[in-house]
């Protein structure tokens, strides 16, 4: 007699934003096995920044890549460029960048918090969450004039400016957004119902973490200290009031615990760089064309993203490779589903905010 | 019958599919859900079940990947239907357009009733779009609750008598 069972879930779930098809080997209700199939939103973006677009445009074409983590694409790629085309940016358009990286992780932070929500089955706080969230959107929409896909960095710059106006807004929002975090915190860790669903559920060690090159929050979370924040010198984070986040548990409680503290420390760093934004011009002039390799790591709100984009001097470039944070973080997940419920097989998924956008490009 | 209509009109459910977006329209779909726009007060749920949706909402260009799970999902959605493309890149491919494993927007697949431009499409106008595909939703239903005839009229093709247009459903007045 045939012992284990096969579930399918996905591609089309309602639970999950994205295609993404997991078959899941059950041996009554304890899963045993995992396999994945992540290829059904592959679009070839990788071959289309060197065949079909100019070096100039790839930095609105990558941005599509995700929807979640825009921002981050198009700054890696828009750094690594203007590292082959020898610009630095100076102080202002740093600043500017990292309030709008700041502000994307606080957004998609939420987003992954109030799907772990509705996951448990908890419809009411995923609502609250939402809410909550459009502070934060609204912000967006104000500075780079879109909600999701702003097309805010350039090679050379920005393209918006901040007003003062828009720095009270900053303030204002933020300000009511801290106290509502606060709110969740209370309500994450003590609510006695999310507790049953949260504690103890899909662990991760951290020797498995270590091993199977865990990143993001999913690594910061068994109190692997790993932040490419802290390990690149391309942004001053250290100096706008950066603290890296770390848990020790490595359950979907201790996933969301880092995120909810991430988002305590993002609020901290915007409300720093509006108070000290340096003067300067926030959109300069570059010369030349890309010629030769540059490598950028940045941190997403997964996880280190790795850009490679080779130049050989002319208007198309030869190479854009991209390496998003999911795609390293799969050996991770399958580790954890093995050995848990199956009824927790949609809330772990979602508290580690995959995105398959990214990782089939 | 008018029973069912009634219903259909005040609590259309909708089902989600993403056909290889890049996700910015479909966590607008999900704000659009949320509290602040609140399209749940119109009676709209996200349902995982396409056998009880009414609208089909998609997004993305259809990767290669995806178009068979695309019409077999349209299939399974019982008439009336209506198709809403989410995004500049469901409606034409966008700025995905041209590239290899791409088919340039659902079009090339199912029928669409309503297009939605933006590239992310914002809330504000995906609840423009539900509005505009109950409207359509209504003329739909109406249109199946007409009696129709079995059999078509007798037609000649070439001096002989056409048994293919007897057997078909009759439209309107086309034969």
């Amino acid at each position: 007699m045939k012992k284990t069972i096969q579930i399918p879930l996905g591609s089309q779930h309602i639970s999950l934003l994205e295609p993404i098809r997991f078959k899941f080997e059950c041996e009554n209700e304890k899963i045993i096995g995992v396999d994945a199939d992540v290829g059904f939103v592959h679009r070839g973006v990788e071959l289309a920044c060197t065949r079909s677009f100019e070096f100039k445009q790839v930095g609105y074409v990558v941005a599509r890549v995700c929807g979640l983590c825009a921002i981050t694409h198009s700054l890696s790629y828009t750094l690594a460029v203007e590292k082959l085309l020898g610009y630095e940016a100076n102080d202002r358009i740093k600043y500017l960048r990292m309030l709008m990286v700041e502000l994307d992780r606080i957004h998609s932070h939420m987003l992954c918090l109030a799907h772990t929500a509705e996951n448990a089955g908890f419809e009411a706080l995923f609502m609250q969450i939402m809410a909550d969230r459009e502070l934060v959107m609204d912000l967006q929409e104000a500075i780079s004039g879109n909600r999701v896909q702003f097309d805010f960095i350039a090679i050379g710059g920005v393209n918006r400016d901040l007003t003062p106006e828009l720095t009270s807004l900053i303030h204002k929002n933020l300000t009511l957004l801290s106290e509502k975090i606060d709110t969740l915190i209370g309500l994450f860790d003590n609510n006695w119902s999310l507790s049953l669903k949260y504690k103890g559920v899909g662990v991760l060690s951290l020797e498995d973490a270590y091993t199977y090159n865990a990143l993001g929050p999913l690594a910061r979370a068994t109190g692997l200290a790993t932040d490419v924040r802290v390990e690149t010198s391309d942004f001053p984070y250290e100096a706008i009031g950066y603290k890296m986040v770390l848990e020790s548990t490595g359950d979907i409680y201790a996933r969301n615990f880092v995120r909810l503290r991430e988002i305590v420390n993002s609020i901290a760093m915007c409300k720093n760089i509006a108070d000290n934004l340096p003067s300067g011009e926030i959109l300069e002039k570059t010369k030349g064309k890309p010629k030769g390799e540059a490598v950028v790591r940045v941190e997403a709100p997964r996880g280190e993203l790795f850009y490679l984009v080779r130049g050989n001097g002319g208007n198309m470039l030869e190479r854009v490779r991209i390496k998003t944070p999911t795609f390293s973080g799969i050996p991770a997940m399958m580790e954890v589903f093995k050995g848990s419920e199956y009824a927790d097989a949609p809330a772990i998924l979602a508290s580690f905010d995959p995105c398959m956008s990214c990782t089939a490009k | 019958m008018k029973f069912f209509t009634a219903f259909r009109k005040k609590s259309p459910w909708i089902l989600h599919y993403n056909a290889g977006s890049c996700n910015g329209c479909d966590i607008e779909i999900l704000a659009a859900l949320g509290p602040k726009f609140d399209l749940e007060r119109f009676g709209v749920i996200n349902t995982g079940n396409p056998k009880q949706s009414d609208i089909f909402l998609v997004t993305g260009p259809v990767t290669y990947r995806s178009r068979e799970r695309l019409v077999e999902l349209y299939s399974q959605i019982p008439e009336p239907k209506v198709v809403i493309a989410v995004g500049s890149c469901t409606a034409t491919g966008g700025v995905f357009r041209g590239m290899y494993n791409v088919e340039d927007g659902i079009d090339q697949y199912i029928p669409v009733d309503v297009y939605v431009p933006g590239c992310a499409s914002t809330p504000q106008l995906i609840i423009d779009a539900i509005v505009k595909a109950l409207e359509i939703l209504e003329t739909k239903s109406k249109e199946i609750e007409k009696p129709f005839k079995l059999f078509g009229a007798i037609a000649m093709v070439g001096n002989k008598l056409s048994r293919l247009n007897m057997a078909t459903r009759v439209k309107h007045d086309e034969i």
